[in-house]
C-alpha cells in the first residue's frame, strides 16, 4: 500500500508466500497467491506492496456444489498444517443451524486433538524461525521432538496430519485406557524438551541478538488491522476465541491466556512456547477427567437435509482466529459458505510493518506472523537502477547474504 | 543407469499448489527420527544438483509450465516422484477445469506414493524402491 | 457470551440507525442498518468504545438472485464485550455501490478488495480496488464476478 515510496527505491524484493486462502471459482492451487513485493534503497525498506492475482485455490464454489457431508471432508483440506479446527469449525457452524448438541466425552475428545494440533504447529513455526536465521541444529531437534506430537495425535485421530475426527453431533473415533496412557506417556516425555526450547529462545543470544526488538508493533495498529492471533497477544491485547467464545470443552477445561507485551518478534514467538506448554497441561487434564459416556455417532442416523438459517463459528486456530460463516436456505447442499483464514488478515494487511526495517529482518518478521511454511521458495532480487536479476534463497536474506548497495 | 546417483541421491521439491498436508510429510522425511542421510538423501541446494524431483500438489496451468522449466533444468539423470493422492490424478480438486490433472501430464513420472498425506516412511521407500535400493515384497 | 445489558449498551449506541434486529447463530446479535450509514455506524463503534477495541473479521457478500439484492454484512469483533456482531446492508443487484470504511479500519482492505474481485460489489472510496486481485485473468478477461450465482465458470 506504499507505492508512492517505490520511486526512491534502488531494489526491489520479490518473495512469493502460498497461503492458505480458499476463495474464487473452483481454481485449485495456491501456488503464489501472494508477492510480497519489497521495495529497498539500500539496506533500509521504503515500501511494500502486497501484490496478489496469481493462482489461488477456489474453495467456495466447490463448497457450493457439494452435500454438507462431503464438505466436511473438502474443509479438512484447505489447510493440512490446522485442517482439525477448519473442520470443527465447519461442523460446529452446522450444528448451530440444525441444533445438534455434541455429548460432553465428545466435545472433550474434540479438544483433545486441537491442542494437540496446536503443539506440533507451534513447534513447527519456531523450527523455521530457527533454520532461517541459521540455526540448523535447533530446527532438526524441535523437528525431532515434534514426531512424538505427530504420534499421539495419530494414536487419537488415527492419521498423524489428516486427522478427520470431527462428524456432526459428536466424533468418529473414540480412545480406550491403553491408549491414554501412551498419551501421558509422551506427555510426559514432550514436557521437558517444550521447557527447554522455550528456555533456549529466551535466554540464546543467537536467537535474541536477530529477534529482540525486531517488528515492533503498537497495540492500535495490529487491532485497527485487523491481525490475530499470537500478532494480537504478543502486543498486549488480550483476545482469545477459546476464552471469548468457550466451545466445545472450553468452558470446563482450565487455561490462561498468554499476553505478552513488548510487540516484537521475540515476544511472538515466546506467547507461541508458552501456548504450546499450556496446550500440553489441557491435553493431561483432558485425559484424566475424561467424562464417560459414547462420543462416536452413528452415522446412519444423520440427517441428509438440513433446516434453513445462518451460523457464524468461530474457532481459535494456531495461527489465529478462524471464522466460517454459513447461510443455508434448502436441501442438502449450502447456499453460501464463507471461510476467512487467518492468514488472509494477518499477511494481507501487515504491509505496514515492514518499513523502515532492514531487508535481513523482513524474512524474520515474515515467519513471526506464522505463513504458510511453502514460503521457503526462491525470492527474487531486482536492481532497479539496472534492472538485473538474479534468485536468492529466503534463507540467504534472512542471514544478510544478499548484497545490495 | 541409476548406478551413478544409488547412493547419494538429492532432492528437490516442488510444491505445486498443495494443501501443505504433503510438504510436512516430505519435510519430516528429512528429520532425524527417519535418518535419511543414511542412505545419502538429503535436500539439495540448487535445481542444478538435483537428481530427484518431488512433486506434491494438484498440478494448474500456471504451474504446469514452471513444473516443466523446472524438470528441465535438472541435469541428466532424473527421476520424479509425485507425492500423495494430488499430484497422482487431482485428489479431491479433481475434476475441476483449471487443473492440468496429476502430474503425469506434464512430466514423466517414475514412482507414485499414495496417501492424503502418504506418512514420512512410505515416502522415503518410494525412494529406495526407486534406486532398486530396496527388496519390493514377494520375493524378487 | 453477551449479557442483556451489553446487548442494550450497543444498542443504544447504534439506536438511530437500527433498521431491524436479528441474531446469527449462535448468539451473534445482528442489526440491520441502511449502506449508506456504514462508515458513520463505524465512526460512532470507534469513537464510543475506543481505538483499541473493534477490528474487523469478515465482510461477506452474499449474492440474493431471487430477491435483487446483495447482501454485505459485516462482522465486527468488540474486544471488550468477546462477542462479534454483525452488521447487515442489502445494495441493489444491478447497482452494488457502498462507501468504504478503509480509513476508519485499514483491515477492511483485504476483505473489500476480495469482495469487489469476486461479486462485483464497489466500495466507493477505496483506491485499491482492482479485478485480479485473487481471480485469474482468464476469467477477469470475460468481466465475468466468479461468485454471482447466475454464472457458471
Amino acid at each position: 500500500m506504499e507505492s508512492e515510496a517505490a520511486e526512491k527505491a534502488t531494489s526491489l524484493i520479490k518473495i512469493p508466500i502460498t497461503l492458505e486462502i480458499p476463495i474464487g471459482p473452483q481454481h485449485p492451487a495456491i501456488h503464489e497467491p501472494v508477492l510480497l513485493k519489497v521495495y529497498a534503497d539500500g539496506e533500509e525498506v521504503v515500501g511494500v506492496d502486497i501484490g496478489t492475482g496469481y493462482n489461488h485455490r477456489g474453495v467456495e464454489k466447490l463448497l457450493e456444489n457439494n452435500t454438507f457431508y462431503k464438505d466436511k471432508f473438502i474443509t479438512s483440506r484447505i489447510c493440512g498444517i490446522c485442517n482439525t479446527v477448519h473442520e470443527n469449525c465447519f461442523v460446529r457452524a452446522v450444528e448451530y443451524i440444525s441444533g445438534m448438541e455434541p455429548s460432553a466425552r465428545a466435545r472433550y475428545l474434540r479438544v483433545l486433538v486441537m491442542e494437540l494440533e496446536r503443539i506440533h504447529s507451534h513447534m513447527l513455526i519456531n523450527a523455521i524461525m530457527a533454520e532461517i536465521i541459521g540455526f540448523d541444529t535447533l530446527f532438526m531437534y524441535i523437528m525431532r521432538d515434534r514426531e512424538l506430537v505427530m504420534k499421539a495425535k495419530e494414536i487419537v485421530s488415527g492419521g498423524r496430519v489428516l486427522a478427520e475426527f470431527h462428524m456432526f453431533g459428536g466424533v468418529r473415533r473414540d480412545i480406550d485406557d491403553v491408549k491414554k496412557e501412551k498419551i501421558l506417556d509422551i506427555l510426559k516425555k514432550l514436557e521437558p524438551r517444550l521447557k527447554y526450547y522455550r528456555r533456549l529462545f529466551e535466554e540464546d543470544p543467537t536467537i535474541t541478538k536477530r529477534l529482540m526488538e525486531i517488528g515492533i508493533l503498537r497495540p492500535r495498529d495490529v487491532v485497527s488491522h485487523g491481525m490475530v492471533g499470537p500478532i494480537l497477544r504478543g502486543s498486549g491485547v488480550k483476545s482469545d476465541v477459546r476464552a471469548e467464545d468457550r466451545y466445545d470443552a472450553y468452558n470446563e477445561v482450565p487455561f490462561n491466556v498468554i499476553v505478552k507485551g513488548e510487540g516484537d518478534s521475540l515476544a511472538r514467538m515466546l506467547v507461541r512456547w508458552d501456548e504450546a506448554l499450556e496446550s500440553l497441561e489441557m491435553c493431561r487434564y483432558i485425559l484424566e477427567h475424561l467424562p464417560s459416556g459414547s462420543a462416536v455417532v452413528d452415522e446412519r442416523k444423520l440427517p441428509r437435509v438440513f433446516p434453513a438459517g445462518e451460523s457464524f463459528a468461530r474457532v481459535e486456530a494456531p495461527r489465529g482466529e478462524l471464522t466460517y460463516y454459513i447461510q443455508h436456505i434448502k436441501g442438502d447442499k449450502p447456499y453460501r459458505v464463507k471461510v476467512r483464514t487467518p492468514s488472509f488478515n494477518n499477511i494481507i494487511n501487515s504491509g505496514f510493518s515492514y518499513l523502515r526495517h532492514s531487508i535481513a529482518d523482513v524474512p524474520v518478521i515474515l515467519v513471526s506472523y506464522d505463513p504458510c511454511i511453502s514460503c521457503m521458495e526462491r525470492a527474487i532480487v531486482v536492481d532497479l537502477k539496472n534492472g538485473t536479476e538474479k534468485k536468492v534463497t529466503f534463507r540467504d536474506i534472512a542471514m544478510g547474504k544478499v548484497r545490495l548497495r | 543407469m541409476s548406478k551413478l546417483i544409488k547412493y547419494s541421491p538429492w532432492l528437490v521439491h516442488f510444491n505445486t499448489g498443495a494443501c501443505n498436508g504433503c510438504d510436512i510429510e516430505v519435510l519430516a522425511a528429512i528429520t532425524p527420527l527417519y535418518d535419511p542421510e543414511r542412505y545419502g538423501v538429503k535436500l539439495s541446494p540448487s535445481v542444478r544438483h538435483g537428481d530427484i524431483l518431488i512433486v506434491t500438489g494438484v498440478v494448474t496451468k500456471k504451474a504446469a509450465e514452471r513444473l516443466k522449466r523446472l524438470y528441465e533444468q535438472m541435469p541428466g539423470i532424473k527421476y520424479v516422484v509425485a507425492v500423495g493422492a494430488c499430484a497422482y490424478n487431482g485428489g479431491v480438486f479433481k475434476g475441476s477445469y483449471s487443473i492440468a490433472g496429476g502430474a503425469n501430464k506434464v512430466v514423466p513420472v517414475n514412482a507414485y506414493v499414495p496417501g492424503c498425506p502418504p506418512r514420512p516412511e512410505e515416502i522415503l521407500r518410494a525412494l529406495l524402491l526407486l534406486l532398486n535400493r530396496e527388496k519390493v515384497a514377494g520375493g524378487e | 457470551m453477551l449479557e442483556v445489558s451489553e446487548i442494550k449498551e450497543i444498542e443504544d449506541i447504534l439506536a438511530n440507525y437500527i433498521v431491524k434486529k436479528d441474531v446469527v447463530k449462535p448468539n451473534r446479535p445482528a442489526f440491520y442498518i441502511d449502506a449508506n450509514n456504514i462508515r458513520d455506524v463505524i465512526a460512532l463503534l470507534k469513537q464510543r468504545l475506543g481505538d483499541e477495541a473493534i477490528y474487523i473479521s469478515n465482510i461477506v457478500g452474499v449474492d440474493k438472485v431471487s430477491d435483487g439484492v446483495i447482501e454485505v454484512n459485516y462482522f465486527i469483533h468488540l474486544i471488550p464485550f468477546s462477542n462479534t456482531i454483525v452488521i447487515k446492508t442489502s445494495i441493489p443487484r444491478d447497482n452494488p455501490k457502498i462507501p468504504s470504511i478503509i480509513d476508519l479500519l485499514p483491515g477492511a482492505y483485504s476483505g473489500e478488495c476480495e469482495t469487489y474481485d469476486l461479486l462485483g460489489v464497489e466500495f466507493m472510496g477505496n483506491k485499491y480496488l482492482r479485478r485480479g486481485f485473487f481471480v485469474p485473468t482468464d476469467v477477469t478477461s470475460k468481466n465475468i464476478f466468479p461468485l454471482r450465482k447466475d454464472v457458471k465458470v
